[in-house]
This record gives structure tokens, C-alpha cells and sequence, in this order.
């Protein structure tokens, strides 16, 4: 990264490669340094301020570097009215930083007005399917664009799924022209910690809906003798997760890849060889297929 | 079957007060009980949340000392749980709940400190604005003053207490080693919070300063901004205090 400032194309797009998810702590070494990386993504929620360094963070390295924004907050799945006080700071942050990619995720976080702001899962019936579908369809007329949707690690499944996860995943896409932002480590830890096999999960997703990859860290717990994987972007991806990695892009192909870590943040070196690694894997799969 | 929003409430009441069991029945055990599944969400709503309060108030948190912070983290959550999906807006009624709970014990001043932790936040996030015009005051002709109406700055914050809330703040934000002892009785704190570019000014104000801009963030006209000001302060200038907030950018605009 020459520390040019990009053209109007390459604002509109964000490349194949790897890049890094962008923290606070992180904003003075990427404005002063403009360190090598293909890209940044953010959580939308932290730049929803009116001003401020974070604001002005954001401006200075967007102006730099293909962006995705990435929302946390929306609670897509909620059977409450959509939040629309959120979204127009949503539509505001995109109109204001322009990203190349919007995305949230298949989860909910909140009902009757109160949120414990953490991505719960869905029940996978067909009622949860028919409403995410209506309200990611309520979100994309707002915005004007296509929104990416995420899968969520999880902890429990719910007795009445009627569906796998990767079912509905792939239905939601299906049926409200979203894209998937397939998060790699997620189905990872949850595939451990509901005994599926993550390949049925890749085969069952459409290769054409799938834009984006995110790759993150998780943790390991023990519940009453039994391993619980817990989705804490705290750490390196491991070895089973690269391994996944590589399937991902044999099957979907070479789309853009996250790394994100939001807890015990490293410094940005840290998250940089991360992204060369995921780069290495993604061209080591694509000389294979050569 | 339950229906998706019977789930929901069921789940979210679950989570949020870890005591509800109903929940138990809609979740698959496989190995570990339904109620511990859950509370794996429960403690992640629990640490977002408290990390949320501790990003927002870390000289409070620093004051009480992490187990009595926690403790009432849990019950402010419980009392007002979060009602957005921005986690940074969890901490809007904490100082208002620790000024309730500490009436008149030793931690009386901990709810104006929180509310001065507040204010920093607010005036860290508000929106950016020009300084003002010098040339668009000096085109005011002086017979028109009274009626000018001048506009703050969207960060400027105003704060008082009844204790130094700001060399409380500094001594236990500002280092890692042990905070100097403050004596309750330096106060009050009149202080004006503003960001000028993208750092945080605390200037100290005299009564009549204090009456002043309140008048003016109120929509007053000039006149009577400096009308309350030398009301409750004789020694109130207008002239100085005009100087003072154009050149502190407080002063932003004017019509």
C-alpha cells in the first residue's frame, strides 16, 4: 500500500485477498504507517458517531483502502419491529464511508425492546426463515444495495428446528437475493459443538451466493466434562480452521477474506501475518486447481 | 411448537436473568443441560455489557476497584438493560443510579464523576464544526448585539459539582500509579468540556461564565445571556467572556 489515495473503481470493490478486521487501537499505526493489506472491514456500530477521532480515523483510512462495513447491532432476526432508529445510522455510516460491502448476520439479539447485544441463533423453521428473509428484504430497500448476511457461531440448537443451519443459511440466500458472508471459523466451533460434519456445511451453500470469508480465533471451555468451542476472536486461527479454509476456496473460490480478532487485540503485525497466511492458503488451493 | 416470538422472549428472559428457566425445554441437551447452554449467552450479554460500562467509566471503575464495579454492573443491568444494538449507549443512566445508591455515604461524589464521564464521551462523539467566522462578528454592527443569538459548538458539554470531580477524574485516569488523595472539600466544579480537534478541553468557569452559557445554549439572545451571567456574579465581563469561549471555540457560530 503506496498510501495513495484510491480511485472512484477501487473504492467500489473490495479485492480477493485477505485483509483485516480495523480496532481502535490500530487507527494511528494504519493512518501514519499505511501498513501492506488489501483491505479493511469495521463494525458499523463504532463509526456511528457524529464526529470525532473515530469519525476522522475512518475518513483518513478510507480514502486509503477498499472498506467493508460490518454491523453487529441490527438484530435481524428479532420478532420486534426492525430498529429503524439503528438503521438510518446504518444507511448514515454507509452513505458517509461508502463501503464496498455491507454486512450483518443471521442471528438475533433483542425482543420486546430489550438486547443482550450478543448473536443469538435462530431456530431453523420455516416461520425464522419467511421473517429473516422480510426483514433482510426491509434492509436492502433501505440501503439501496445488497447486504451480505453472516453465520453465527453457536452454543445450543433449538428442539423445533425443523432444518439444518446450513439449510437455512443457504435458504435465506436463496430467497432474499442476499449474499453470504460465510465465516469459517463459525462453522467450525459449530460443528464441534453439534457433531455435524463442516463439509456437508461448504457443499450445502451456493457457490455463486458466497462473497466473503472471515477467519477468526476461538476458545475452549468445559461444560460439566464436556469441550464447548467458543467463538472469541481472542487468538490465531488454528489448524482445523486453515484446513476448512482451503476446502472453502476449493469449493467457492477465491472471494475476500477477514481476519478478525477483537479481544486481547495484538499488534497490527500480528493480524497481518495472519492475512499473508490466508493469502498463502488461497494461492496454494488455486495452484492445486491450476 | 412455539411460536418464534414465544421463543424469543423466552430465551432473551433467560439470558438477561439467568434465574428464568423456561427456556430449558426449547433447547437440544446433547450432553450438557439446556439451562448451561444458555448461560453461555447469559455471560456473554453480562461481560459485553460490563465491558461496555468500564470502556465508558474507567475512573469510576478505578475509585470502587473491579468486584464492587461488577456488582453493580450486574444490577444496573438488571434495573435497565440495554435498549439498542450500540453497546456504547449502556452507560446513558449510570451516574444517575450511583448517585442514588451513594446518597450521602463516602461515594456520594461517584455519580457526578460518572456524570462528568459521561459528558467526556458525549463530547468525544458529537459532530465536528468550523470555528466561528471572525469576519461574520466583526460585520455585526453594535447596536445589534443584544439580540445576537450565538451557537456552541456540538461537544461543548457543561458540568457542576459540589466535589473537584475533575482532579478526581485526572488523578485516577491520567497515571497507573496510586492516585493522590484528593479532599472532597476542594470542590465545586464548573467546568466546561469541549473537543477541539480530537482532543477533550476542560476549561474551569466562574459562576457567571457558567450563567452565561447556559443562557446561550438555550437560544438566548446576547443581552440576556449577559444578564444571568452578571446575576449571579458581579464580576462577570462580557466583553472577557465573549474573547474567552470564541478563542476556546465554544463559540461557534452566530445569527
Amino acid at each position: 500500500m503506496s498510501g495513495k489515495a484510491l480511485s472512484n473503481s477501487d473504492r467500489r470493490s473490495v479485492p480477493a485477498g485477505a485483509g483485516v478486521g480495523l480496532r481502535a487501537p490500530h487507527h494511528l499505526i494504519v493512518m501514519s504507517e499505511a501498513p501492506r493489506v488489501a483491505w479493511f472491514e469495521a463494525h458499523t456500530e463504532n463509526y456511528f458517531a457524529d464526529g470525532g477521532p473515530h469519525v476522522y480515523a475512518m475518513e483518513k483510512i478510507r480514502a486509503n483502502y477498499p472498506l467493508s462495513l460490518h454491523g453487529v447491532g441490527l438484530s435481524l432476526g428479532s420478532t420486534d419491529p426492525l430498529n429503524r432508529e439503528h438503521l438510518k445510522k446504518v444507511s448514515r455510516a454507509v452513505k458517509r464511508f461508502e463501503p464496498a460491502l455491507v454486512s450483518e448476520h443471521v442471528s438475533w439479539s433483542s425482543v420486546g425492546g430489550k438486547y443482550a447485544n450478543d448473536l443469538l441463533p435462530l431456530p431453523y423453521t420455516e416461520e425464522a426463515l419467511r421473517h429473516v428473509c422480510g426483514r433482510i428484504a426491509e434492509v436492502q430497500d433501505v440501503l439501496g444495495r445488497q447486504i451480505l448476511v453472516e453465520n453465527v457461531s453457536s452454543y445450543l440448537e433449538f428442539a423445533n428446528s425443523g432444518m439444518t443451519e446450513w439449510e437455512f443459511v443457504a435458504g435465506v440466500a436463496a430467497e432474499s437475493g442476499c449474499g453470504i458472508l460465510l465465516d469459517v471459523n463459525n462453522i467450525y466451533v459449530a460443528s464441534c459443538n453439534h457433531d455435524f460434519d463442516p463439509l456437508h456445511y461448504l457443499n450445502a451453500i451456493a457457490a455463486q451466493t458466497v462473497q466473503e470469508f472471515h477467519l477468526a480465533g476461538h476458545s475452549r471451555i468445559s461444560i460439566e466434562g464436556r469441550e464447548v468451542l467458543i467463538d472469541t476472536h481472542s487468538t490465531r486461527v488454528c489448524d482445523a480452521v486453515w484446513e476448512l479454509y482451503g476446502s472453502a476456496v476449493r469449493r467457492f473460490g477465491k472471494v475476500p477474506t477477514l481476519i478478525e480478532w477483537d479481544t486481547d487485540i495484538p499488534a497490527l503485525d500480528v493480524l497481518l501475518e495472519e492475512a499473508d497466511k490466508a493469502d498463502a492458503v488461497g494461492a496454494s488451493v488455486n495452484a492445486v486447481a491450476a | 411448537m412455539p411460536s418464534l416470538r414465544d421463543l424469543q422472549v423466552d430465551v432473551l428472559k433467560a439470558v438477561l436473568s439467568a434465574e428464568d428457566g423456561r427456556a430449558a425445554r426449547l433447547v437440544v441437551a446433547r450432553g450438557i443441560p439446556a439451562m448451561r447452554r444458555l448461560g453461555i449467552y447469559a455471560n456473554n450479554a453480562r461481560v459485553n455489557f460490563h465491558e461496555s460500562l468500564q470502556a465508558s467509566f474507567p475512573a469510576v471503575l478505578r475509585l470502587v476497584g473491579e468486584e464492587y464495579f461488577h456488582q453493580c454492573a450486574r444490577e444496573y443491568q438488571k434495573r435497565y438493560p440495554s435498549t439498542c444494538g450500540d453497546l456504547q449507549y449502556t452507560g446513558t443512566r449510570l451516574p444517575d443510579y450511583l448517585a442514588e445508591l451513594h446518597v450521602n455515604d463516602e461515594f456520594r461524589y461517584l455519580g457526578d464523576v460518572a456524570r462528568l464521564e459521561w459528558l467526556r464521551q458525549e463530547t468525544l462523539i458529537s459532530a465536528d464544526h468550523r470555528p466561528l467566522d471572525f469576519e461574520k462578528l466583526a460585520a455585526i454592527a453594535p447596536s445589534e448585539y443584544a439580540e445576537l443569538r450565538f451557537r456552541l459548538h456540538p461537544s461543548a458539554r457543561l458540568f457542576d459539582s459540589e466535589y473537584p470531580c475533575w482532579n478526581i477524574w485526572q488523578a485516577n485516569v491520567a497515571s497507573d500509579g496510586e492516585p493522590e488523595i484528593i479532599d472532597l472539600a476542594t470542590g465545586p466544579d464548573r467546568l466546561l468540556l469541549i473537543r477541539r480537534t480530537l482532543q477533550i478541553e476542560a476549561h474551569r468557569l466562574s459562576h457567571g461564565e457558567r450563567s452565561f452559557l447556559i443562557a446561550v445554549r438555550e437560544g438566548e439572545g446576547f443581552e440576556r445571556a449577559v444578564e444571568d451571567g452578571v446575576n449571579c456574579d458581579s464580576e462577570f465581563s462580557a466583553a472577557a467572556a465573549l474573547q474567552r469561549f470564541v478563542l476556546a471555540g465554544a463559540i461557534v457560530d452566530l445569527e
